[in-house]
Formats: C-alpha cells, sequence, structure tokens
C-alpha cells in the first residue's frame, strides 16, 4: 500500500507519507484499528529514513488519525472514522485547487470550467451504474 | 547546541594546495544522530573534506573536532569510533570474504559477529567467495557490513552508490538505513545520487569551490527555499516580508526562487488581490541554484513585484 513514494517529486518525503496514508484512511484501504508496519518496517520498504517515518507517526498521532498501543504497535484510531468525511473533501478541494488556478490563468470561463467537472461527474456515476 | 551535540564541528577549515584552496573556511556542524548529505559539484571539495574528517592529510588551517576529539591532538580516538566505506576502495582481490572479515575485525577491540551473520544471510554471499568475484554491489554491502561491526559512532560513506544498479541500490540503501537505527549513531554521506539522498538525509551541506554555501536541516530548507509564481494585478511596488527575499529571478520578479523564513506570510500579503504559486524544488534543483554561487550570495534585500501587463 506505502509503497508509492516518488523521488522525482520534490514535495518533502514527510509530506508525501502522512498524505499517502490520509487518502489510504480516507479510501477505506485503511480501517480503524487496522494495525500499520512499524517504524523499522516501514523506513525499510519506503527506502526512507526511520526518523522521517517516526515523526510521521507522531504527527498524524496528535491530528488523532492514528494511535500508538504501548508494546503493541501503531493502529488506524477508532475515532478516525469521524474524521474521514472532512478527510475526503479537504483531499477533493486539494486537487481542485491547483484546476481552479489553472482556470483564472488561462482566462476560461468559470461556467465552462464547471461544466468540464459537471460532465466528468455524471459521465463517472453512468459507469458505475453500468457495473 | 554545545558541542557534545555535534558528531563534527569544523572551524573554519582551510586547506591548500600549493596556490589552489581545496577548502576555505568551511564551518561544518553534523549533529550527533543526523544523516548528513555533503553535496556539491565534483571538484568543489567534499573528498578533501572527508580526508581531512579521517586524518588522511591535515588540514592548513581551521579546527576539526570528530566525535569530541580534536583532531589536531587525538585523531586516534577519533578513528577508533568511526567507520568509512568508499567507492572503488582498492581491496585485496585474492581474499575470500570470510578472511577479509576476519583480517577486518582484527583492527578493532570491538566486534559484533552478529552484523557479519546478518550480512551473510541478506546477501547469499558465500563465505569463500573470492573478493574478485563479487559484483560492485556485493563489494559495497561487504565493506559496509565489515564497518558497521565495531559499530562505530561516525559511518562515513564515500560514493557508497555511485554506479549502482538499481537493485544492488536498494540493497544498499535498506542496509544504510538498517544502520540508522541504531541511536546516536551518525552517517555522513557524500554522493551524487541526490534523489537517494533525499530519502534518507535529514541535514544536508552544499560545498562549492571549496566553499559551504549553505547548510540545513533538509525539511527546513525544502520549506523555506522554493519556486514562486506571483500573480498580482496591481502596480509594482508591493514590498515582501523582511524575510522574504529573491534568490533567482526565472523570468521577471513575478518568477523567482525565493527563500522565506515563511510562506504564508507572503501569501497573505499577496493573496488578497492576487496569488502565490510556492512550489517545492527538489535537492537537485537547490544544488544548482547553490552552484550559481554569484545569485546565492546575494544580501537579503526585499525585491518588488514588478507590473504585471
Amino acid at each position: 500500500m506505502f509503497n508509492t513514494i516518488n523521488p522525482k517529486s520534490a514535495m518533502p518525503i514527510y509530506r508525501q507519507i502522512i498524505e499517502q496514508i490520509r487518502r489510504a484512511v480516507a479510501a477505506g484501504q485503511l480501517l480503524p484499528g487496522e494495525q500499520l508496519p512499524s517504524v523499522r518496517e516501514l523506513a525499510a520498504q519506503l527506502l526512507v529514513n526511520p526518523n522521517t517515518i517516526s515523526r510521521v507517526y507522531r504527527d498524524l498521532e496528535w491530528e488523532g488519525l492514528i494511535e500508538t498501543r504501548r508494546g503493541q504497535g501503531t493502529y488506524i484510531s477508532s475515532s478516525a472514522a469521524s474524521l474521514v468525511d472532512s478527510e475526503r473533501l479537504q483531499i477533493i478541494a486539494d486537487q481542485l485547487e491547483a484546476a481552479a488556478k489553472d482556470v483564472s490563468i488561462f482566462g476560461v470561463n468559470p461556467e465552462t470550467a464547471l461544466d468540464i467537472f459537471r460532465n466528468m461527474l455524471l459521465c463517472n456515476s453512468a459507469k458505475q451504474e453500468r457495473v | 547546541m554545545n558541542q557534545h551535540d555535534y558528531a563534527v564541528v569544523s572551524n573554519k577549515l582551510t586547506k591548500r594546495f600549493g596556490p589552489k584552496e581545496a577548502l576555505c573556511e568551511v564551518s561544518l556542524h553534523i549533529p550527533r544522530g543526523a544523516v548528513y548529505g555533503l553535496i556539491g559539484p565534483n571538484g568543489a571539495g567534499k573528498t578533501t573534506l572527508l580526508r581531512c574528517l579521517l586524518n588522511l592529510i591535515n588540514p592548513t588551517s581551521g579546527t576539526l573536532t570528530v566525535l569530541g576529539k580534536d583532531l589536531a591532538y587525538d585523531a586516534v580516538a577519533a578513528r577508533k569510533r568511526l567507520g568509512h566505506v568508499a567507492a572503488l576502495q582498492p581491496l585485496w582481490e585474492w581474499m575470500p570474504v570470510r578472511e577479509f572479515m576476519a583480517f577486518m575485525a582484527g583492527f578493532y577491540s570491538h566486534w559484533n559477529n552478529a552484523v557479519i551473520a546478518d550480512f551473510y544471510a541478506k546477501t547469499r554471499i558465500e563465505r569463500r567467495t573470492r573478493i574478485r568475484e563479487l559484483s560492485r554491489g556485493q563489494r559495497t554491502l561487504m565493506s559496509i557490513a565489515a564497518q558497521v561491526a565495531h559499530e562505530p559512532d561516525l559511518l562515513i560513506l564515500d560514493e557508497a552508490l555511485a554506479g549502482l544498479d538499481p537493485m544492488a541500490k536498494r540493497e544498499v540503501l535498506q542496509s544504510v538505513i538498517s544502520v540508522m537505527h541504531s541511536e546516536n549513531r551518525t552517517v555522513l554521506i557524500a554522493d551524487q545520487s541526490l534523489n537517494d539522498l533525499e530519502r534518507i538525509c535529514d541535514h544536508v551541506g552544499i560545498l562549492v569551490a571549496g566553499r559551504l554555501v549553505l547548510e540545513s536541516p533538509l525539511e527546513a530548507l525544502k520549506e523555506t527555499l522554493k519556486r514562486v509564481r506571483i500573480s498580482h494585478p496591481a502596480a509594482a511596488g508591493i514590498r515582501l516580508p523582511v524575510t522574504a527575499r529573491c534568490i533567482e529571478q526565472e523570468r521577471d520578479a513575478t518568477r523567482c526562487i525565493m527563500a522565506a523564513d515563511d510562506f504564508t506570510e507572503v501569501n497573505e500579503l499577496l493573496g488578497q488581490d492576487g496569488s502565490v504559486d510556492a512550489d517545492y524544488l527538489s535537492l537537485e534543483e537547490i544544488l544548482i541554484y547553490a552552484a550559481g554561487a554569484d545569485s546565492w550570495n546575494c544580501e537579503p534585500t526585499a525585491v518588488y513585484v514588478e507590473e504585471m501587463k
């Protein structure tokens, strides 16, 4: 699940990992109560400095997304479920922000841009219905 | 931080070879427990600096303290607690790996055999294999194991990742990462594989033409140095916060590499009527800008945003 550190991306590794764990929780790939790899395992798997992983875990714990059970390991916290909805919307908003900037830079009519997005959404939901 | 919090401290370290100044007043600070990436173009003085650290050559002037020992007086004590792996190190080609390990063990009073056992188990290298039969990656892995078995407080890796295929590089990185787990062990890596350094280093020092032009925790560096694109309809004369400065203009003042203590400040200032896009720079890009020394040395001054057409 966490094997997609992008060495070409200039985004700090620390941020990339945080973002991936958030995404995985929002997408339901990581469920509340599920155990995360140990700092050692994840560092070896992603080939990153173990201190970076420690910091990621510390910060996510502070946010309440994960919890450390003494001597047992790190888990997605049971309260993560309540964070999921806002997390999902935040991720989408973050992605749309870049598109919104391009809309204004290119001078595209906002209505036209909204139409593109609306069509995409309709197209996707039509596909889902067929499935 | 006081002196004891650093694994390596140098003060105005200078090395001249005849008229050539290979190192010029280098003041290095490597915190204990850090993974420090020493980067710079070829010929910048990285190897000279490492040779000073290893006490292979004497500096012309300045002081150098390694693991709390002043190298001018107490080099042997420092050397005992130091590990050093260099790419293409000449080794005894005819020696079987087992014999090489026994030979290396003889130099140190402390030797952790578990490290060696782990090396054999992970690499599946036969103990009787001769060094000449090893691949480049296997040699590096062997050298790392031999240099880690005496459990050094400072491990120096000189171009250890150079010229390795992706699989071998992965194995070497893995072995370097497992070394980091030991608390208080400091790792100093001089290498050109900047993408890999970006993953494992928490501090970087950039050496250009013998001078240490930049030294910083990597994370802080990435958060304070960005590529910025300013869109603002207003006329010229928007003053940036005093903590922000333009390092290099890419096209005009609205597209530049900017250093700022806090980009949210810049954002707030310009955000009301315009917008600021700030993108992270890769270590490679940071090195390229740092190597353009002229623009780098510019004094911190406020820049004015030019009028947008």
